[in-house]
């Protein structure tokens, strides 16, 4: 609001160099030389050399290396350059040549694991985990970040396949009275944080490294650059400073594995902020193909459902074994189907590195699964709100993973969605959505209280990226030892300091860290008043082979209702009105929990009518923010509102992107209702006219 | 170069190369670090300042083009100005990032049109982005300034 906040990009480290990274054109090649003659004596170049002694990274498989040989997408970085200012750093990298032998590439996910496809990784899946010890140059899992097991498929490039095996789809089925089958697509998204990546690494005299970067995960970061550099975890240092936006884009090892090489070859510190036409090639959203096959009982009981899931997670694995798990999971949808077969798999194509976004794959197969069932009511010829209401978990059902539901509210948040747009008066226009998204399950958070003689200073590891976590921090520890919020610090995560938390992803600081600090403040409360210690953990977990186990300790629910007019000759979508209704629990943060639930509903609408992460022949066409729309003001629904559901008594819910995912598929199913069937996002004009063009006449009620 | 301004009340030089942008001469030589930058192009707002009251892109005027103007960032503007009063009692920020640049053009917008109606603050604030989406709010606070 001052204009005070010190994000990364603002460090300024003593006699630091500035970074700027050589990047392939190609996007699929193997390096054969790296000309560096021009290059001016004050600068530094990291080389294939100087890293070819270290391992790899990944958060959850490590086939990521510091400099890419083969580069694997066009943007990859091969080199590094360091120089007195940004603009000497950059003009270095220009000057470097580099020669490739170009590789065959592929840039779809279903032709990805098509026979014949040229293969990103050779060596993945080689080894499973438990089977012994890797053979050299294998990719291992990671074990550190992940929470599942990874099921790479070898000889293919399937980095990761989930199965989410509950009764007997086929069965169910062939004996459905009334079934719908059809292939929905969702396109890449870029995060487009206003603040850019950016990372500042020193290292120390006695050889240990310090790190200043904008990150979600700090403990993850650490323990994967340990791996992959050789040195102790406690001798890695990273703080996280409040980061301008992240929505996902700030997990795990991005830039902050070259920075640090980078630094130690220059024997100095270095900073790197990326331009903007880079977060295009470091991290976007997963794009995903989804075919549903759901069946019901002529009264609209559903029996069966099927879901097979092309997730695209790019050159490097990042977290797609995990998006793939969530998306596949999520697409189970929030009902009671006694027959259902989930298959997800995680594929490598030679594009930039999808990873973490806002809704964490819950959006994909939200789309897929909630346009199928307006699909499914229609051929039933019942309400789409009915069709749901009769289907709901409702309190101690048997999700699709097997655990039982408690704390369950999505009729709730389905009518209130339905209520908002008066959509059992007339559903001409408009459209619902309902979805279910669970939390990182399991995980651990731990928090320390010190008493100050002004107060407290509470130090945890959950990440501010605009989010509100520490006030969220701060507000609970203000309640819970009795003082003003004014007086809790809450000092920037920083690994030498804080204790280990998992990370902040996935909504689940508020949760987890309130209940870490009610541990903490009755430690200090029995140990004197001066100091104390909370630590929590939340236990369960999939099978990746069979999807049984515990998906999520609490559920993230909500619910979405669109109201929609078309212009025919253009193709434009008006939306009259959105509105989101989000169970919410206890909630700690009334402002705070208004923003989350805004900022998801306009990056939904950004996501269903205006994102896509174009690209030809693997290289990004739309790579900055003229050419790449995220929502402006004047791109707002004329109305936008929305409910926080509350129960007083309740565990507080994370809020942070449950708005999102419902938003997309509110929206297409409003199109629908007016004889509009679009299964591809962003619903662009030019896709919308093509829907106009194929729905007959008659049946089209466009509104104008 | 040696660049003369009048910068947030004060007559001020500050040294600059003649390609440079205004944003980065205020970011290195003024320790300004309110004016950011985002998308480079001059369309998300991230680096607005007042360049004789009216709002500029900071990543887009040259240093040069600055000399003998006055020239406002958030800094020049005291906390408690209506509008920065508004967006803290509004909640209008998130991350903070766009903060800057949503003051200074809603400060700008509510001197031509005092009371704004949501289509001209939607218009207004057409040339600032806020990506954690805190558009209601940000009107609201507007609103509440005017």
């Amino acid at each position: 609001m001052s204009g005070e906040v010190r994000y990364a990009q603002d460090v300024r480290l003593e006699g630091q160099w500035h970074a700027a990274l050589v990047r392939s054109p190609v996007p699929h090649g193997r390096v054969r030389a790296i000309d560096v003659s021009k290059l001016p004596p004050d600068c530094v170049a990291l080389l294939p050399e100087d890293v070819a002694g270290l391992g790899r990274y990944g958060c959850q498989l490590k086939d990521q290396e510091v400099l890419a040989d083969p580069a694997r997408f066009a943007g990859d970085v091969v080199a590094a350059l360091a120089a007195s200012t940004p603009e000497a750093a950059r003009e270095a990298a220009r000057l470097v040549e580099v020669e490739f032998e170009e590789l065959p590439a592929v840039f779809d996910p279903v032709t990805a694991v098509a026979e014949g496809a040229p293969l990103l990784h050779p060596e993945a899946g080689a080894v499973r985990e438990g089977a012994g010890s890797a053979p050299a140059g294998a990719i291992v899992p990671a074990d550190d970040a992940v929470s599942i097991g990874v099921r790479p498929l070898a000889g293919t490039n399937v980095c990761h396949r989930f199965r989410l095996l509950h009764g007997d789809a086929d069965a169910g089925l062939a004996d459905a009275d009334v079934v719908v089958d059809e292939t929905y697509r969702t396109a890449s998204a870029q995060h487009a944080p206003m603040e850019p990546h950016a990372t500042a690494a020193r290292w120390t005299a006695d050889g240990r490294l310090e790190l200043f970067t904008g990150t979600q995960t700090p403990f993850n970061l650490r323990a994967d650059l340990a791996g992959l550099l050789g040195v102790d975890e406690e001798h890695i240092r990273v703080v996280a400073p409040p980061m301008g936006g992240s929505f996902g884009a700030k997990t795990f090892t991005r830039l902050e594995a070259v920075v640090a090489c980078l630094a130690r070859k220059a024997g100095r510190p270095v900073k790197a902020v990326l331009d903007r036409a880079e977060e295009w090639v470091t991290l976007n959203r997963h794009p995903a193909v989804i075919r549903v096959r759901i069946g019901a009982a002529r009264d609209g009981t559903l029996v069966a459902k099927r879901l097979d899931c092309w997730v695209d997670t790019g050159a490097y694995a990042d977290c797609g074994p995990g998006v793939a798990t969530k998306l596949g999971y999520a697409g189970a949808g929030p009902y009671r189907i006694p027959n259902v077969r989930v298959d997800a798999l995680a594929i490598y194509t030679n594009l930039p590195p999808n990873g973490a976004f806002r809704g964490y794959g819950a959006m994909q197969s939200v789309w897929a699964s909630e346009r199928a069932m307006d699909l499914l009511a229609a051929r039933l010829g019942m309400s789409p709100l009915e069709l749901r209401r009769r289907n709901l978990l409702r309190d101690g059902d048997r999700f699709a993973t097997g655990e039982v539901m408690h704390d369950v509210h999505f009729e709730e948040c389905l009518q209130a969605a339905a209520d908002a747009v008066d959509y059992e008066r007339d559903p001409h226009g408009k459209g619902l959505s309902v979805l279910l998204k669970g939390m990182q399950t399991p995980s651990r958070a731990a928090i320390a209280v010190e008493r100050t003689p002004v107060g407290y200073v509470v130090r945890c590891a959950s990440c501010e990226m605009g989010q509100g976590v520490r006030d969220s921090v701060r507000l609970q520890a203000a309640a819970l030892l009795g003082c003003e919020p004014g007086q809790i610090e809450v000092p920037d995560p920083d690994t030498n300091s804080a204790p280990f938390d998992t990370r902040t992803t996935s909504s689940r600081s508020t949760y987890m860290m309130g209940r870490a600090l009610e541990e903490a403040v009755r430690d200090l409360q029995t140990n004197g008043g001066g100091r104390g210690y909370g630590e929590i953990a939340n236990e369960g977990g999939l099978d990746p082979d069979t999807g049984q186990g515990i998906a999520s300790t609490h559920w993230h629910q909500g619910a979405a209702a669109a109201e929609v007019s078309v212009d025919e000759e253009t193709g434009l979508v008006t939306v009259e009105h959105l509105h989101a209704a989000v169970y919410a629990g206890r909630v700690v943060d009334r402002a705070g929990a208004e923003l989350q639930n805004e900022g998801s509903m306009i990056m939904g609408l950004g996501t269903a009518l205006l994102e896509s992460v174009d690209h030809a022949d693997g290289q990004i066409t739309n790579a900055n923010l003229s050419d790449y729309n995220v929502p402006a003001a004047g791109d707002l629904p004329r109305r936008l509102t929305h409910d926080l559901i509350e129960r007083d008594d309740a565990e507080p819910h994370g809020l942070g992107e449950t708005a999102l995912p419902p938003v997309p598929a509110a929206i297409g199913n409003a199109l629908a209702s007016l004889g509009l069937e679009l299964t591809e996002l962003p619903m662009t004009a030019e896709r919308v006219l093509e829907a106009v063009d194929a729905a007959a006449p008659a049946e089209v009620g466009v509104r104008g | 170069m040696t660049l003369d301004l009048l910068l947030n009340g004060r007559p001020t030089a500050l040294e600059a190369e003649p390609a440079e942008t205004l944003l980065e001469v205020l970011r290195r030589e003024a320790g300004l670090l309110s004016v950011r930058l985002t998308c480079g192009i001059g369309v998300c707002g991230a680096c607005t300042v007042l360049l004789d009251g009216e709002p500029v892109s900071g990543c887009l005027l040259r240093a040069a083009q600055a000399a003998g103007r006055e020239v406002t960032t958030l800094e020049g503007i005291p906390a408690e100005h209506p509008v920065r009063r508004a967006f803290a009692a509004e909640h209008a920020f998130q991350c903070g990032y766009c903060t800057p640049g949503m003051v200074l053009t809603s400060a700008r917008l509510l001197e031509e049109i005092p009371d704004p109606s949501d289509e001209q603050i939607a218009e207004g604030l057409g040339g600032n982005l806020c990506r954690c989406g805190c558009y209601l709010k940000i009107r609201a606070a507007v609103r509440r300034a005017a």
